[in-house]
């Protein structure tokens, strides 16, 4: 859930290559910020933001597929859009591995550009909710007791209350009443909202 | 008297003296008992003697002494007679028996001293005061004096003190022991130095008292020093026995040794034989021994069975077997190094052989020559190994090195037609960029005139850059200048084949330089030459890469064509080229090779007619294609050609 727009941010060491890029995906619209080296951008707090990367891959310095790697290293998961002069596949693969968003060759249409650039927009915002779920599952589960915590993973892979109280040696009233409360610490209100609970906040693990 | 049966010498000291004696025979018979009657013939002689005094004799003297006397008296006087008569013949018969005894035991010392005189030894008898009383010459002479004054004196007298206190304290110790006392002493006196080895012992009278010592003293000086000298001769013997025992031992020592050593080499040499033999049969390799004076083989290891999958006894047995194992491609070349082999003693070839299945193997055969102690080779030995493998790998490897070589420099062509695109792809984007950008301005009927006007005018620049981009690439072909000097191609031809040797090598090419000597100087630059010589041997290696015929050869040829052109020529013995590939083949970017870019060929041509010469290909007669270019010969000193 973020409220800021999202911006394309450019990285690419040709002013005129980054100055008619960022005039054309101004004028369709999108917030974007240029950055003239792979280590202005790391300077930046621009890896932090909503958005998605147009990244030169020839550049001289760091190029831009050392700046994915670095980017990956820090836990950015911000989609990779590269652009490169003369592609050749090693390169490609390497990019894609790397995890690249897509790889796009000079001259480029202008429309192929921002249908890429949209797209990268839309998976960083999904990937950025799925963060948030994840962060909030995980800051539930938290509150949970350690015994809480028990009875509800024994509880999300389908066991009978009965199990679990044979299981961990306690009554099946005590069981009962550790799970109403680990329904309440997560506000669910079925077994299908904790499993998805417990499942989101397993997500990242 | 004396209190024995034997009357001391000393005691008769006016008797003549015992020593020498009188050997006077009257004394045998004459001394034996009184007139030889016996003791109760006497005592019969008496009592009748008696009885006739009593008879007739006492009756006859009363009254002749009645006569005169009263006849008490007279009775008295008769019987005085009588008595007086007894007495005087008592005393006479016992005197006369001591005389007779003491005879005897003269006698008897005449005979102890005559034989003691006869012992060889000093002999002697000494009374308990330790006065000589029998000594025998010897001992008289062993102590230095007359024996008449040696006797009836003691040691102390004879001897020097310490000797004599010895010799007291001995004579005691046999009195006080009443045993016999032996000992060997050394004993120095004024004429020398005596070893004597004395045996004593007590001189008991009847009634068992000591009453003196009686005593052998045997002079061992001579006798010892004889016995040293025996002993010292002795001593030699046995010296010179054990000295030459020791050289016997010794000398059987070496021989021992020298068994033993031999033995040890015999073992070794059982050993070694023994290891040579698990060695020979368990190699992989196949060892053999050649003879050259039985011109036949003489051994082959087990592992020729194997290797040449043939049996080994035929080979012994059928000498020429062996060369009809040769792949007949390598048959000649393979004879001509066998009979090169019978000369030297020498081997190093690798050829093929195929087995009695068909199948093709690699050998490598080594062979050493065996020389006799003169020095004069009359075998040879060596191993033949499979090295089909490893050929197979060097094959695989020359061809990967090929194609390493193709890759490489089609990558260098990638990477520079990459930087080219790179560098004209940059304006391209920004101007599509740019335009577009326009157009959607233009669609969203959003058009601010400046703002378009900047645009267009960054396109234009970018359109200009582009075009710059490819002046600069231009410029950059054209651009060299080319510095002409005088150069020696034969050795610049050698300066190359070192930089192509590798490839040489991989490609698996002979290279044959028939060089024009005397050659002049041609005028041309360095760098550029060597470049389109080095171009034109590459492309032959490569040619003949294509080929597997047998052998790939390449010559280099350098003659003088006339006065002012030297020509070179490269003849390769590739598969050669279609007519119509020909008469392409300097056409840029026309190649026959996968991956060739097409640009070498004309490239070099250029080069050459830039320098003043000219190149050109002929197909060979034979096989293969001929590559020939010509430099001008350099005629002393020239206005250098202008040179940017």
């Amino acid at each position: 859930m973020n409220d800021a727009t999202p911006t394309v941010f450019i990285v690419d060491d040709d002013p005129a290559v980054r100055d008619a890029v960022s005039l054309l995906l101004r004028t369709s619209g999108l917030k974007v910020a240029t950055f003239a080296s792979a280590a202005a951008f790391l300077g930046s707090s621009a890896a932090q933001q909503a958005g998605c990367l147009v990244l030169d891959v020839r550049m001289p310095g760091m190029s831009g597929l050392d700046l994915q790697k670095q980017l990956r290293a820090q836990g950015c998961h911000m989609p990779i859009l590269f652009m490169t002069g003369h592609g050749d596949v090693p390169m490609a693969i390497r990019a894609m591995k790397g995890g690249a968003f897509d790889f796009i060759e000079k001259p480029f249409q202008g429309e192929t550009l921002l249908e890429r650039v949209r797209e990268a927009l839309a998976l960083d915002a999904r990937q950025r909710r799925r963060q948030a779920s994840r962060a909030e599952a995980q800051a539930r589960l938290a509150l949970l007791s350690a015994r809480e915590r028990e009875v509800l993973e024994r509880a999300a892979s389908g066991q009978y209350n009965k199990v679990i109280a044979a299981e961990l040696g306690i009554s099946l009233s005590t069981v009962e009443i550790h799970r109403k409360r680990v329904m309440e610490k997560l506000e669910a209100e079925s077994l299908s909202d904790l499993i998805r609970t417990l499942a989101l906040a397993k997500d990242g693990e | 008297m004396a209190d024995s049966g034997f009357a001391p010498l000393a005691d008769a000291a006016h008797d003549p003296p015992p020593f020498p004696p009188t050997p006077d025979g009257k004394y045998t018979e004459a001394q034996s008992g009184l007139w030889g009657l016996r003791p109760a013939l006497w005592v019969a002689l008496y009592i009748a003697a008696s009885l006739i005094w009593l008879l007739w004799g006492g009756p006859l003297v009363t009254a002749w002494i009645g006569s005169v006397l009263a006849p008490p008296f007279a009775h008295l006087l008769t019987h005085a007679l009588f008595i007086a008569a007894s007495g005087v013949f008592f005393y006479w018969l016992l005197y006369f028996d001591a005389r007779t005894l003491q005879r005897a035991a003269r006698f008897q010392d005449i005979r102890l001293v005559e034989f003691i005189e006869q012992i060889t030894d000093a002999a002697f008898i000494k009374d308990r005061q330790g006065r000589y009383r029998v000594l025998n010459s010897t001992g008289a002479n062993v102590i230095g004096h007359p024996l008449a004054e040696c006797l009836g004196r003691d040691d102390t007298e004879l001897f020097p003190a310490a000797v004599a206190r010895q010799l007291v304290d001995d004579d005691r110790q046999v009195m006080a022991s009443g045993t016999m006392h032996s000992r060997e002493q050394t004993v120095a006196l004024a004429h020398g130095e005596f070893l004597f080895r004395t045996t004593k012992w007590p001189w008991r009278d009847a009634a068992g008292h000591i009453i003196g010592i009686i005593g052998i003293s045997r002079d061992s000086t001579v006798l010892k020093r004889t016995e040293a000298q025996w002993q010292r001769a002795n001593d030699e013997l046995e010296e010179r026995v054990q000295a030459r025992t020791a050289e016997l031992t010794a000398a059987n020592q070496a021989l021992q040794d020298q068994i033993a050593a031999r033995i040890q080499v015999e073992c070794a040499l059982r050993d070694s034989e023994e290891r040579f033999r698990q060695l020979t049969e368990h190699i992989r390799e196949v060892f053999w021994v050649y003879g050259i004076t039985e011109e036949r083989l003489l051994y082959v290891s087990p592992a020729y069975e194997e290797i040449w999958g043939r049996s080994a006894q035929n080979l012994l047995e059928r000498p020429l077997e062996w060369i009809e194992a040769v792949h007949p491609d390598d048959r000649a070349r393979i004879h001509a190094a066998h009979v090169a082999k019978l000369e030297s003693g020498r081997l190093d070839e690798e050829y093929r052989i195929v087995q009695p299945d068909g199948a093709v193997r690699w050998i490598r055969d080594r062979g050493f020559p065996i020389r006799d102690a003169a020095g004069y080779a009359y075998r040879i030995a060596g191993l033949a190994e499979d090295i089909t493998a490893r050929k197979l790998a060097e094959d695989q490897l020359r061809r990967q090195q090929v194609e390493l070589a193709k890759t490489s420099r089609l990558s260098l062509a990638v990477e520079m037609a990459s930087n080219l695109a790179h560098d004209i792809n940059q304006p391209l984007a920004a101007i599509v960029a740019y335009a577009q950008a326009c157009l959607g301005l233009l669609r969203q009927d959003r058009i601010d005139p400046r703002e378009l006007t900047g645009v267009l005018e960054e396109v234009a620049k970018q359109g200009l850059r582009a075009g710059d981009i490819i002046r600069h690439l231009r410029d950059l072909v054209h651009k060299h200048p080319t510095a002409r000097t005088a150069l020696d191609l034969n050795a610049l031809i050698h300066a190359v084949v070192h930089y192509a040797e590798l490839e040489l090598h991989w490609g698996g090419v002979t290279l044959q330089l028939e060089l024009a000597t005397p050659l002049p100087v041609v005028l041309a630059n360095n760098i550029q030459t060597q470049l389109v010589v080095l171009y034109l041997m590459r492309n032959a290696i490569e040619a003949m890469y294509e080929t597997t015929a047998e052998p790939r050869s390449l010559i280099v040829r350098t003659a003088l064509e006339d006065p002012d052109t030297v020509l070179i020529t490269l003849s390769d013995s590739g598969p050669g080229l279609s007519p119509e590939a020909a008469e392409r083949l300097f056409q840029p970017f026309f190649s026959t090779k996968p991956g060739g870019m097409g640009l070498g060929l004309p490239a070099s041509r250029s080069i050459i007619e830039s320098q003043g010469g000219q190149l050109w290909a002929t197909p060979n007669p034979d096989q293969g294609m001929s590559f020939h270019f010509t430099l001008p010969v350099y005629h002393g000193y020239q206005a250098p050609s202008p040179h940017e």
